[in-house]
């Protein structure tokens, strides 16, 4: 083997140094024998290598070409010519009226590049003074309704205008030459340029008559004014210098006669942490209302027998100041006898009696609308006695526009005396029916005629339909007080193929070819020459006073104090009513839609009613004991049978409602309306046009229907809840005595809150909220305006009962005390944007944490949906969006390109599947921001005005800086009534809530 | 052992698939960077508009056209009439001025091309970064020099906070300006 050694010297083993053959032949060859053994190349992919990779560099390729090229990002549009004063990005605002109802509030439309998105009070209107009701705010989406009516229709089928005009014109020729009535039906039209239309339209066609519908109105007060002090023009009430106000069944909070003044101006004398002298409310009703709940004093009387307490009121006052009454006005029972009868405990009527004799031309006896002219009267009288006429605002008096009742229209057309009815919004077949005849009149009538914006019940029943604008596309003027006269003006061009009905009468009256959208405008400036300009005493020419007047979107007129006199022989022709033992029925009008015009709008259904917290409907309010002894809980059907209508009513067990009375609300039962209000509720017009009927058959119905509401009823009975918003200090309330004993009252149980983190330090602005719960009264005005501002979807009824109901600011509602008498006490619940929010700790992807000024913040597009932070909210006033309410609502109803366009441009549309809630309107904060840089300032607290806050009739929330001392939120938070709501938990609020007192007598404290 | 198409699968191919994907997504990523973020945009303009001619040659002030950039969130790109108040008389027979009468006197907007933009969900402001003295170049880059204007920075939420968190190293000659704010609400809302 020696020979056959490695000759090279180099070797890898010793085989190959020993030269073996297998390992020398394995030398020659790339792989080992066997490499490849067991292996089937059949059995691969046929896709070769090459192929492979070929494959690969092309892909690669491909998606590298794809990549280059830009995501297209679209167009930017600029104006052609930009309207001078339009900056896009920027609102601008313009004065307007709202029409609402009667009252007429000024407002300021916030408009963004030519859409309105956003109604608030016109802060130089008396009345409003910059504040606007629920209804008001919610009009925003009647103008973008996508149920609007778009075309002139005849007989449902679309026409144009020029064949309406051609129609009409030859008719009305018809009629006027037959001497046939033309009559027109308004709603409450105290519009000067209308009344000017219509005598323009008199003088072609002579026969012409206007007749006034309103399903709830002032009628009843303005005809007592008329007997007793020979004018319809009653006058305005200093609220504000009232020491005592009692309210006879009115809803002077809620939605009657001027419910934004009184509020403000009753809100003046409750003003604890600036020392208001505190005024005494006593509130007089059968059923729980708004007013009632306010209330330092609830006197809980049957309806039935307000006629008879106001006579026992008036009696005792008589007797007390030596005044005779005419003898048809005596009353002989006792204060004590009517209290016993009516189980009225601690003495209210007395101590009502008392108050109102020792603040005698400091008080106020007021009568809700709905009473009886003779109610009224004697309420004048009482006043009149007292002395209270001291406080009657004249200068401010409301104008009377009324014309003839509805009910002569009806003898009118059944006598064959009416060729054409033209309804100018108003839906008379649906809320004035029950036993008035008027449907089957209006069957007999040649030309029906209904201007409307949507459809209705009344515009089913007229040949002609036809669209109008919305008030925010149209002209127009109101002369609501004696002194106070204001102007409408579009703000946005008509979207529809619609006249204002002003223009399409007008274009009847002159019969010229072609219309012009400019009609109105320029009969309304004749109009207003004449009948402001000429009084007015200017020496600006008309052009620039008409601008001027466009602007402020008011004038006031000059107005003299004529003081009327009451002439007590008027009184003689008032009657006691009969009174019966039966059950008694009540009809409201509902605090949200209204007489049932607001019915279609979802923000207004949805907003809980204030007392119930029922959204979606209404029912029938009974008080514990009636349902006990009917044998009904929540839910149950009752029939309830008044003047021969019966309808069955689901029933709502409502605490402090006076026994067997029942009150419900109309506005209701729609028939036929858009998607949103049909069928929501119940139709309770059907009993008739009264408000009050007595000797109401009551049965247990069959079956339940399911009422929804967005808090649960606390059982007061319950002894493991009664009470416990009270033990746990959410609601800390006191007397007015015992704040003046103890002004420390509240503090005495406070305890050392101790915490084992350091707290964040928060430089510069730190912003915060109190909310006066004083001052509050629940209206919900907050609410809606909330809504509107932040883009709040409507979820409807059935969401609603599964707890989803989406707005960001809510207002809780306790009771306590007995199911007979009991104590509301209400506070509106919101983010308290908490220093140590338990929300923060929770969120597994930090959507929501802490900003610098104090803000708790949320990042919609971190969110993933976990909802931890709504589980540990202790407040609960988290939000979660559980479908895109847009698209789920009512089959996409309000997904749409119209209604689209009352979004806030400022805030996200927030989707599916994401948290939200208040933001204390970091839009405004930040637009506040915007302009302290401009101006090269620093941002201060009081530069932010939140949503909530600008709606607040009552000025209850207050918003700031905390950090700034000398801020009025910083006052309000060191105050002692200042609390936080459930500060035991050391998550550090930002809402101060400053503690309600009552005005009650120092013996019930 | 005796060996799989299994065997082959995990050893071979599935790392030689994952390589090659990866490589590619890593590639395609930072290749693609600056075209994601519209680094580099230059769209053809419906009107050849140079913001060289007007903002370099003739010095003419960013505001003249772009009236909003002082007073609030946008900066506007000029109405038709802006362009107008200078050429109905200047240089109106040339083809791209004779297109912009048109436009104008058909009362039609012009389609310009977006080239800068930020998503919906940012609220994006310019008046608070031009009135503390921001140069419209620290955003825009220097479209005085452009012929067709293109965008040249990057258009994040990062490229946003490296500012806020530090603008004296973004803007030197900036003397006087704080941090920007970097919380949320700052843009989201």
């Amino acid at each position: 083997m020696a020979d056959s050694k490695n000759k090279s010297g180099i070797w890898k083993s010793l085989k190959e140094y020993y030269q073996d053959p297998v390992v020398l032949k394995n030398k020659t060859n790339e792989f080992m024998d066997g490499v490849t053994d067991d292996f089937d190349p059949d059995e691969l992919s046929k896709v070769s290598r090459r192929k492979f990779l070929a494959l690969m560099t092309a892909s690669a390729a491909f998606t590298a070409t794809a990549c280059t090229d830009y995501h297209d990002k679209g167009e930017v549009i600029a104006y052609n010519d930009r309207p001078e004063g339009v900056i896009p990005g920027k609102p601008n605002y313009y004065a307007s009226t709202c029409d609402g109802c009667a009252v007429g509030c000024g407002v300021l439309v916030k408009t963004r590049e030519g859409r309105p998105i956003k109604l608030d009070g016109n802060p130089d209107h008396p009345v409003n003074k910059g504040k606007l009701c629920t209804k008001g705010q919610a009009g925003i989406l009647e103008l973008y309704d996508p149920d609007r009516l778009t075309d002139p229709l005849r007989d449902r089928r679309k026409v144009s205008w020029n064949d309406v005009d051609a129609y009409m014109v030859e008719a009305f020729a018809k009629y006027a030459s037959e001497g046939k009535e033309i009559a027109f039906v308004t709603g409450e039209n105290n519009s000067p340029a209308f009344g000017d239309v219509i005598a323009e339209f008199a003088k072609k066609y002579p026969t012409v008559k206007v007749y006034n519908h309103a399903a709830f109105s002032e009628k009843n007060r303005r005809s007592a004014w008329k007997k007793v002090y020979g004018s319809g023009k009653y006058p305005a009430i200093k609220w504000a210098d009232a020491d005592v106000i009692v309210s006879l069944d009115a809803d002077l909070l809620g939605n009657e006669g001027d419910m934004l003044e009184f509020t403000r101006e009753f809100a003046k004398r409750r003003d604890a942490v600036n020392g208001a002298d505190f005024n005494r409310f006593y509130v007089v009703e059968g059923g729980m209302t708004l007013t009632g709940a306010n209330a330092d004093y609830r006197i809980r009387v049957n309806p039935q027998y307000h006629f008879e307490l106001a006579l026992l009121v008036l009696n005792q006052v008589a007797m007390n100041l030596g005044v005779t009454l005419p003898s048809n006005l005596a009353y002989r029972k006792s204060v004590t006898d009517f209290e016993l009868a009516h189980n009225i405990k601690s003495d209210k009527v007395a101590r009502l009696i008392t108050d109102l004799l020792k603040n005698r031309g400091k008080s106020i006896f007021y009568v809700g609308r709905d009473k009886s002219e003779d109610l009224h009267m004697v309420a004048n009288y009482l006043n009149e006695i007292l002395g209270n006429s001291a406080l009657y605002n004249f200068k401010c008096a409301h104008t009377d526009y009324s014309t003839e009742d509805i009910s002569v229209l009806v003898s009118n057309i059944n006598r064959g005396a009416v060729g054409a009815v033209l309804h100018v919004d108003v839906n008379p077949v649906y809320n004035y029916s029950g036993n008035t005849g008027y449907e089957e009149a209006l069957a007999k009538v040649p030309t029906k005629v209904s201007f409307t914006l949507n459809r209705n019940e009344t515009s089913e029943k007229c040949n002609f339909v036809l669209p109008v604008h919305h008030y925010l596309e149209a002209w127009g003027d109101i002369h609501s007080r004696e002194n106070i006269y204001t102007l409408r003006q579009p703000v946005i061009n008509p979207i529809f193929n619609t006249r204002q009905s002003e223009a399409a009468i007008l274009q009847w009256a002159d019969n010229s070819t072609g219309y012009n959208q400019d009609k109105f405008h320029k009969f309304l400036q004749n109009s207003f020459k004449k009948n402001v300009y000429a009084k007015a005493g200017t020496t600006l020419n008309f052009k620039k006073y008409w601008f001027n007047a466009l602007h402020d979107g008011i004038v006031m007129l000059p107005a003299n104090e004529t003081v009327a006199s009451i002439n007590v022989e008027a009184l003689g022709s008032v009657k006691t009513p009969k009174t019966n033992e039966g059950f008694t029925l009540q009809v409201r009008e509902s605090y949200f839609v209204g007489d049932g015009k607001f019915a279609n709008n979802g923000w207004l259904q949805e907003t809980p009613h204030p007392v119930s917290k029922v959204t979606w409907d209404n029912y029938a309010a009974i008080a514990p004991a009636t349902a006990a002894a009917l044998g009904v809980e929540n839910n149950d059907l009752i029939d309830v049978s008044a003047d021969g209508n019966s309808i069955s009513l689901p029933v709502m067990i409502q605490p402090g409602t006076a026994e067997n009375t029942i009150l419900t609300e109309a506005g209701y039962g729609r028939t036929i309306v858009g998607e949103v209000g049909l069928d929501v509720g119940f139709d309770v017009y059907k009993f008739g046009s009264e408000k009050l009927y007595s000797n109401v058959d009551v049965k247990k119905g069959s079956g339940t229907y399911d009422l929804v509401s967005t808090q649960e009823h606390h059982s007061l009975d319950d002894e493991s809840v009664k009470d416990f918003h009270r033990i746990r200090g959410i609601i800390q309330d006191g007397t007015v005595e015992e704040y003046k004993k103890d002004p420390k009252f509240l503090k005495h149980h406070e305890h050392d809150i101790f915490s084992i983190t350091d707290s964040v330090e928060y430089k510069g602005v730190k912003w915060a909220m109190a909310i006066d719960l004083n001052k509050c009264t629940s209206c919900s005005a907050c609410v809606t305006s909330c809504n509107v501002e932040n883009n709040i979807p409507v979820v409807g009824k059935d969401q609603v009962s599964r707890g989803r109901e989406m707005s960001w600011m809510r207002i809780d509602r306790y009771y306590s005390g007995s199911p007979e008498e009991p104590v509301v006490s209400n506070q509106p619940m919101l983010c308290q944007h908490c220093d140590n929010a338990p929300c923060e700790n929770v969120c597994p992807v930090n959507a929501t944490n802490h900003s610098p000024d104090g803000l708790n913040q949320m990042a919609y597009n971190r969110c993933v949906g976990t909802r931890y932070c709504a589980n540990n909210c202790p407040y609960k006033v988290r939000r979660f969006n559980f479908y895109n309410f847009r698209d789920h609502f009512a089959d996409a109803y309000y997904q749409n390109d119209l209604t689209y366009l009352a979004s806030n441009p400022e805030v996200t549309v927030r989707s599916r599947g994401v948290m939200e809630k208040c933001t204390f309107c970091i839009q405004k904060i930040m637009d506040a921001r915007e302009v302290a840089i401009r101006e090269n300032r620093d941002l201060k607290g009081d530069d932010v005005v939140t949503a909530c806050q600008q709606a607040c009739p009552s000025e209850a929330i207050v918003f700031g800086d905390s950090n700034d001392p000398e801020s009025t939120v910083s006052k309000y938070r060191e105050h002692d009534l200042g609390y936080h709501v459930l500060d035991l938990l050391n998550v550090r609020p930002n809402v101060t809530y400053i503690a309600k007192l009552r005005n009650t007598h120092s013996e019930d404290a | 052992m005796k060996k799989s198409v299994l065997d082959y699968a995990l050893k071979v191919r599935l790392p030689l698939t994952l390589f090659v994907t990866i490589m590619a997504f890593v590639l395609t990523f930072y290749v693609s960077r600056t075209e994601r973020d519209g680094i580099g945009y230059a769209p053809d303009q419906p009107i050849a508009f140079s913001h060289k001619l007007h903002a370099g040659d003739m010095e003419i002030d960013c505001q003249y056209c772009h009236v909003g950039v002082e007073k609030g969130r946008h900066a506007l790109v000029p109405s038709v009439n802006t362009c107008m108040n200078c050429h109905t008389v200047a240089r109106k027979d040339k083809p791209e001025i004779i297109k912009l009468t048109k436009y104008y006197e058909e009362g039609q907007p012009v389609p310009w091309k977006r080239i800068h933009r930020v998503p919906e969900y940012a609220y994006f402001n310019h008046s608070v970064h031009v009135n503390k003295g921001i140069e419209c170049e620290s955003c825009h880059g220097d479209i005085a020099k452009m012929e067709k204007v293109e965008q040249v920075k990057g258009w994040t939420m990062t490229a946003c906070l490296d500012c806020h968190r530090d603008p004296h190293a973004e803007m030197p000659d900036l003397v006087e300006v704080n941090n920007g704010p970097e919380n949320c609400f700052a843009c989201h809302r």
